[in-house]
C-alpha cells in the first residue's frame, strides 16, 4: 500500500512528500518528493545587488537565516574581492553559534513532538526564543536578520550585550541537563530510538549526507574544524561525535553541539569585549553600502570598472554542509548564484534509512534528519 | 443528605410537576397524570436528565483541567480568556464545532461513518448510569455492575474500526486496526486486575466494593493490581504514552482524520467521557470511592454532599496522574505496546490475583494490620 | 530490517519512568504561579516596565534591556524633513517603495514622498539605512494586521502618523561610507539646460555660467545655454535624480581625479 506522507502531513514539518510503500506496518520503499516550496531563489538573486540578496539568504532556511547569510556573504566578499575586518569576523562567528543553538532547539522541539511528548516543544521554543531576543538586539529582527553585508557586518553589538548573551547561556547550560532528563533518562525513549534508521558510515559519505547525520556515523568531518572560515580557528571547540548512526546517536551529536557551540560564544564574547574596531570594512565601494540611481551612459560598475571574480564557500550549517557559489561578472548584480542545500541530500537518503523500519518509525528517523524545506527547495 | 438521594429527588420533583400539571385538567387525564408508572417514568427521565448534564459538565470541567495543568508542565498557561482563567473555553470550542459544516469523504460508507461517532458517544455516555458516584447517586443496586460497566466500556473498539473503516482513508484504517489491537490486548489485564479487586471485596457490586473499603483502600495491598489497572486504562483511553491509534506525527490524526465539525467533537468528547470513566473506576476500585479513612476528622467528611466532593477530588486528582504521565512520557510503538501488554501486564495481573487471594486468606495487612471484614 | 547495533538501553522501566516523571513536576512546580509565556495582548515585551518585572519574577532574563528598540518594524516618516531624494525607494529589494505627491510642494514640482506596501515589505530595513536625512525610520510597532488588502499600503500621511507617535525608533544607523562617489560632469555633452540643478533635492547643484567661446571661422557653435553645473559634493546625498533627469546623459558617477 503506498501511502502520501506530505505535503501536508504532522511529520513532513514543512512542505515535502515522503510516499511510502508499506506492507502491514514495515516499510517496503520510500520515495521522497521535493519542489513544494520553490520559490527561485537562486534565479531572483540574479536580479538583486550583492546586498539585497541578504534579504533571500535569510528566508532561504527559515530557521538558519544567520547561517546562510554567512554562506552566501563569503561567496559574495570573494566574488568582489573585500576582506571584513576581525571584529566582523567574530560577530558572525558568534552569531553563527547563536544561530546553531536556535536551529538546534528548534530542531529538539519538533523531533521530541514527533515522539509523543508536547512538553519538551515547549521547553525549546521557550529557550529558543532567549537566542532570538538576543538576534533581535543585534540585528533588529527575530528571523529574518538582514545583518551581514559584503565587507563585514552591518553594525556593532549594542552596549551590554555581552553580558546578556552570557547571561543566557548560564541559563542554557542548565537546560541541557533538563532535556537529558525529559529525554535520555527516559525508558521510552530509548526504546523508540535506539537502533532506528541506521546509516551507516559507508552510505553517509555514498549519499553525501553531512552534518550531524555523518558524525554521527562516527565520522569526524566539521568544516569549522577541517576548512576553517570566519573566526573558527582562534576559538576551541570539540567536533561532537557519537557512534551507532541511529537516531539516539543523532540525538547526542546535536545537543553535544548545543554545549560545544555555548563554549564558542563565551570566547567569542570574551574577545568581542576585548577588541573595539570597525564592524565594515573600510573600502567598500559606494554602490555596495548604499543604494544609487541605477541611471547612467553606460553600467555603472562596468563604467568603475570593478574587477570581475568568482565566490566559492562552504560552511557548516547546522544541518550539514551548505555551499555558495557567486559568479560576478562586473555588474551590478551576481552574474549566478548557486547553493547547495544539505537538507536536500540528507532527506533523498530516506530511501536508503527508512526501508525495513516501522511507519511509526518515521516520525522520530526524519526528525532525528532535522527537515527545514526552505533551504532543500530554496 | 442520607435519607434523599438522586432518584427520590427527581421522583418527587416528578410528582410535584404531575401534580401542579394534573390540578388543571379535566378528570380523566389528571388520574392518568398522576398515577404511579407516569411519574415513574418522567422521573427516570428527570433523573437522566440530570445524570446527563452533570456528567457532560464533569467531562469539559476535565478538558479545562487538562488543559490548564498541562499547561503548567509546559511552563505556559492553557486556556484564558473565554470565562474565568478560560473555564467557558471549552464550551466556546464546542460551540465552534457544533456550527461547523459536517462533511463525508464521497467514498466513505455513509451509515458506518455517521453512526460509529455517535455509538462511540452514547455508549460511553451510558456508563455514567451504572457507576455510583456516592451513596445514593445511582438508580438502584446493580449486583454485576462492575462487570456491566468494563462490558460497555470495551465496546469502544468496534465503533472505533467501525468509522476508521468507513472513513474510507489509510490513515484512518491503521488507526483504527491499531485502536482494535490495543483495546483488546489491554482488555485481559484489565479485566485480570478486577479480578483481585473482586476476590478482596467479594462482589461485582461496585457500592459493596466501595463499602468493603470503609477501613482501608484497596490500593495498599493491590498496589499490582493498580498499577497494572492505570497502564491498561491509559492504553483504553487512549491516551499518551499509549495514544498510538491516534498517533499524530504518523497517522494525522488516526480514526478521526476524515471527521470534522460535530462528528469530531462527538471523539473528542467520548475521549474524555472514557477518561473521566477511567480516572472513577480508579477511585472506585482502588481509592475507596466516596469514603474516606476514619482518621479524617468528622468535620470533613460529614458536610452536605461530602461524598460527592471528596469523590471528585479523588476523580481529579486521579486524572491529573493521567495528565502528568501525558506531559513527561513519549509515546511508544504498536509493537511494543503489544509486547508490553501480552508480556508484561498479564503476567502482574496473575500476580496480583495471587496476592489477592493470599491477602483474604492471611486475613492481615501490612502497615494496615488485622481488619475484620477482608474478603466476602 | 537493516542491521541495527545491539545497544544496551542505559535505562531501566523504573527509573526511566520516574526521571522524565520528576523533571516534569519540578517544572510544574516552577511554572505553577507564573509560567514564562506572556500574556500578549496584556503584557508587551517591549514594555520596560513589564520587562523588569518578568525577568525578577520568572528568575531568567528575558528580552534584552534597552536594546529593543532595535527592532525593525512599521515605518515612521517625517514628511517635514523628506527631501523627496527617492533613495528609499531605489534601495528598496522588494520594489515596495512608491513615491506619492504630498501637500506641500510648489505646483509645479510637487513633493514626492514614500509610500510603503506593507504586503510585500521584508522589513529589511535597507531604506532606512539609505535615508540620507534621517527621516525614514523604523519604529517598534509590530501589529500590523488588516481587514482589506487595501489597507496594507500606507501612503506617507499614514507613515506620518506613525512618526507623530513618537515611538521608540531603531537607534543603529549606518554611517554613510566614506568613500563615496561624486557627481561628474561630462562638459562638452552638457546644454546648460538646469534640470539637474531644478530637481536636485537638496538644492546643492549651482548653474555657473561658462564663458561662451569665439567660433573659429567655419566652425558651429553648438545650440545651447552657456552655464554648467557645479556640485556641492559635501551637501550631496548622492541620490542620483540629477542623472536621472538630465537630457543628455552627461552626468555620472566617479571620483575626482
Amino acid at each position: 500500500m503506498w501511502i502520501n506522507m506530505g505535503p501536508q502531513h504532522p511529520m513532513t514539518h514543512g512542505l515535502w512528500n515522503l510516499r511510502v510503500r508499506i506492507e502491514g506496518e514495515i516499510i517496503e520503499e520510500v520515495d521522497p518528493e521535493m519542489g513544494y516550496l520553490h520559490r527561485g531563489i537562486e534565479k531572483i538573486s540574479e536580479d538583486r545587488h550583492y546586498n539585497e540578496v541578504i534579504t533571500l539568504m535569510d528566508r532561504t532556511c527559515y530557521v538558519a537565516g544567520m547561517s546562510w547569510e554567512h554562506l552566501y556573504i563569503i561567496a559574495a566578499e570573494q566574488a568582489l574581492h573585500l576582506e571584513p575586518p576581525e571584529r566582523a569576523q567574530f560577530i558572525r562567528t558568534l552569531a553563527d553559534e547563536l544561530q546553531r543553538i536556535a536551529s538546534h532547539l528548534m530542531w529538539y522541539a519538533a523531533f521530541v513532538q514527533d515522539l509523543g511528548l508536547m512538553t519538551p516543544f515547549l521547553y525549546g521554543m521557550r529557550d529558543r526564543d532567549l537566542i532570538l531576543d538576543l538576534f533581535q538586539s543585534f540585528t533588529g529582527a527575530r528571523m529574518t536578520y538582514e545583518y551581514n553585508r559584503a565587507g563585514g557586518v552591518r553594525n556593532d553589538l549594542p552596549n551590554g550585550f555581552t553580558d546578556r548573551a552570557r547571561k543566557v547561556m548560564d541559563w542554557l547550560d542548565a537546560r541541557f541537563v533538563e532535556y537529558d532528563q525529559l529525554c535520555l533518562d527516559s525508558d521510552i525513549f530509548h526504546r523508540r530510538c535506539d537502533g532506528l534508521g541506521v546509516l551507516s558510515a559507508r552510505d553517509c559519505i555514498d549519499w553525501g549526507v553531512t552534518g550531524p547525520m555523518l558524525r554521527s556515523a562516527g565520522i569526524k568531518r566539521d568544516l569549522r574544524k577541517d576548512r576553517p572560515y570566519a573566526a573558527y580557528d582562534r576559538v576551541e571547540f570539540d567536533v561532537a561525535v557519537a557512534d551507532g548512526a541511529d537516531v539516539t546517536a543523532r540525538y547526542l551529536v546535536r545537543m553535544e553541539e548545543m554545549r560545544q557551540a555555548v563554549r564558542i560564544v563565551r570566547q567569542t564574547l570574551d574577545w568581542l569585549d576585548k577588541h573595539p574596531g570597525p564592524v565594515l570594512a573600510e573600502r567598500l565601494p559606494r554602490w555596495l553600502g548604499a543604494p544609487y540611481a541605477p541611471v547612467g551612459r553606460e553600467g555603472y560598475l562596468l563604467k568603475r570598472n570593478y574587477p570581475t571574480g568568482r565566490g566559492f564557500s562552504s560552511v557548516e550549517e547546522p544541518h550539514g554542509e551548505a555551499q555558495a557559489y557567486v559568479v560576478n561578472t562586473g555588474g551590478e548584480h551576481p552574474y549566478r548564484v548557486k547553493f547547495r542545500s544539505p537538507v536536500f541530500v540528507n532527506i533523498a537518503a530516506a530511501q536508503k534509512y527508512l526501508p525495513g523500519y516501522r511507519v511509526a518509525d518515521i516520525p522520530p528517523i526524519m526528525g532525528s534528519v532535522d527537515v527545514c524545506v526552505g533551504e532543500v527547495d530554496r | 443528605m442520607s435519607g434523599a438521594t438522586l432518584y427520590s429527588v427527581s421522583a418527587a420533583l416528578s410528582a410535584l410537576l404531575l401534580g401542579a400539571v394534573a390540578s388543571i385538567l379535566p378528570a380523566p387525564v389528571n388520574a392518568w397524570l398522576t398515577s404511579p408508572d407516569v411519574v415513574t417514568g418522567l422521573a427516570v427521565l428527570i433523573f437522566s436528565a440530570i445524570l446527563l448534564a452533570a456528567s457532560m459538565i464533569n467531562t469539559i470541567m476535565l478538558i479545562w483541567f487538562e488543559r490548564k495543568m498541562l499547561g503548567r508542565f509546559m511552563d505556559r498557561r492553557g486556556a484564558m480568556h473565554v470565562g474565568y482563567a478560560g473555564l467557558l473555553q471549552n464550551f466556546a470550542d464546542g460551540l465552534k464545532l457544533f456550527r461547523k459544516n459536517t462533511f463525508r469523504p464521497r467514498e466513505a460508507d455513509s451509515l458506518g461513518f455517521y453512526a460509529g461517532p455517535t455509538a462511540y458517544m452514547v455508549t460511553s455516555m451510558i456508563l455514567f448510569g451504572v457507576l455510583p458516584i456516592s451513596t445514593g447517586w445511582s438508580s438502584g443496586a446493580l449486583p454485576l455492575s462492575l462487570l456491566l460497566a468494563l462490558a460497555i466500556f470495551s465496546f469502544a473498539p468496534l465503533f472505533i474500526f467501525v468509522s476508521a473503516w468507513s472513513s474510507n482513508n489509510k490513515y484512518s484504517l491503521i488507526g483504527g486496526m491499531r485502536s482494535a489491537a490495543q483495546m483488546i490486548a489491554y482488555e485481559v489485564p484489565i479485566l485480570l486486575a478486577v479480578v483481585a479487586v473482586v476476590i478482596v471485596a467479594g462482589s461485582f457490586d461496585l457500592n459493596v466494593i466501595v463499602n468493603e473499603q470503609q477501613n482501608y483502600w484497596f490500593w495498599a495491598p493491590l498496589i499490582v493490581a493498580l498499577i497494572v489497572f492505570v497502564a491498561g486504562m491509559l492504553a483504553e483511553m487512549e491516551r499518551i504514552p499509549f495514544d498510538l491509534p491516534e498517533a499524530e506525527a504518523e497517522l494525522v490524526e488516526g480514526w478521526n482524520t476524515e471527521y470534522g465539525g460535530m462528528l469530531f467533537a462527538f471523539f473528542m468528547l467520548a475521549d474524555y467521557v472514557r477518561a473521566l470513566i477511567g480516572s472513577i473506576l480508579v477511585v472506585l476500585l482502588f481509592l475507596g470511592g466516596w469514603t474516606m479513612p476514619s482518621w479524617v476528622p468528622s468535620v470533613a467528611t460529614s458536610f452536605p454532599l461530602a461524598g460527592i466532593f471528596w469523590f471528585m477530588i479523588k476523580t481529579y486528582l486521579v486524572f491529573g496522574l493521567f495528565i502528568w504521565i501525558r506531559a513527561s512520557l513519549p509515546r511508544v510503538r504498536t509493537d511494543q505496546l503489544l509486547r508490553v501488554g501480552w508480556n508484561r501486564m498479564i503476567p502482574l495481573a496473575l500476580l496480583s490475583i495471587v496476592l489477592a487471594a493470599v491477602v483474604v486468606t492471611v486475613r492481615c495487612l501490612p502497615l494496615v494490620g488485622c481488619v475484620p471484614p477482608l474478603g466476602g | 530490517m537493516a542491521a541495527s547495533p545491539a545497544k544496551e538501553n542505559p535505562t531501566n522501566p523504573v527509573t526511566g519512568v520516574v526521571r522524565p516523571l520528576a523533571t516534569a513536576a519540578k517544572q510544574f512546580t516552577k511554572s505553577l504561579f507564573r509560567p514564562s509565556t506572556i500574556v500578549y495582548p496584556y503584557e508587551r515585551l517591549e514594555d520596560p516596565t513589564f520587562r523588569g518585572k518578568v525577568a525578577v519574577a520568572a528568575g531568567r532574563p528575558i528580552g534584552v534591556g534597552d536594546v529593543w528598540d532595535n527592532y525593525r518594524g512599521v515605518h515612521a516618516l517625517n514628511i517635514a524633513t523628506c527631501i523627496s531624494c527617492n533613495l528609499c525607494a531605489f534601495s528598496c529589494p522588494d520594489i515596495c517603495i512608491e513615491m506619492v505627491t504630498v501637500a506641500g510642494g510648489d505646483p509645479k514640482h510637487p513633493k514626492k514622498c514614500p509610500q510603503i506596501d506593507y504586503g510585500k515589505c521584508s522589513y529589511c530595513g535597507f531604506c532606512s539605512d539609505a535615508c540620507p536625512e534621517g527621516c525614514l525610520t523604523m519604529t517598534t510597532r509590530y501589529e500590523l494586521s488588516v481587514t482589506k488588502r487595501a489597507e496594507m499600503v500606507y501612503p506617507p500621511e499614514r507613515l506620518h502618523e506613525v512618526f507623530q507617535r513618537k515611538l521608540p525608533m531603531n537607534p543603529i544607523r549606518l554611517e554613510r561610507p566614506a568613500n563615496e562617489d561624486n557627481i561628474l560632469l561630462d562638459a562638452p555633452l552638457c546644454i546648460g539646460c538646469n534640470a539637474c540643478a531644478r530637481d536636485c533635492p537638496t538644492k546643492c547643484i549651482t548653474m555657473l555660467d561658462v564663458a561662451k567661446p569665439t567660433p573659429k571661422p567655419g566652425e558651429k557653435l553648438p545650440r545651447r545655454i552657456w552655464k554648467e553645473p557645479v556640485v556641492n559634493d559635501s551637501d550631496c546625498v548622492r541620490c542620483g535624480t540629477c542623472i536621472s533627469v538630465c537630457p543628455k546623459e552627461c552626468l555620472f558617477w566617479g571620483t575626482h581625479k
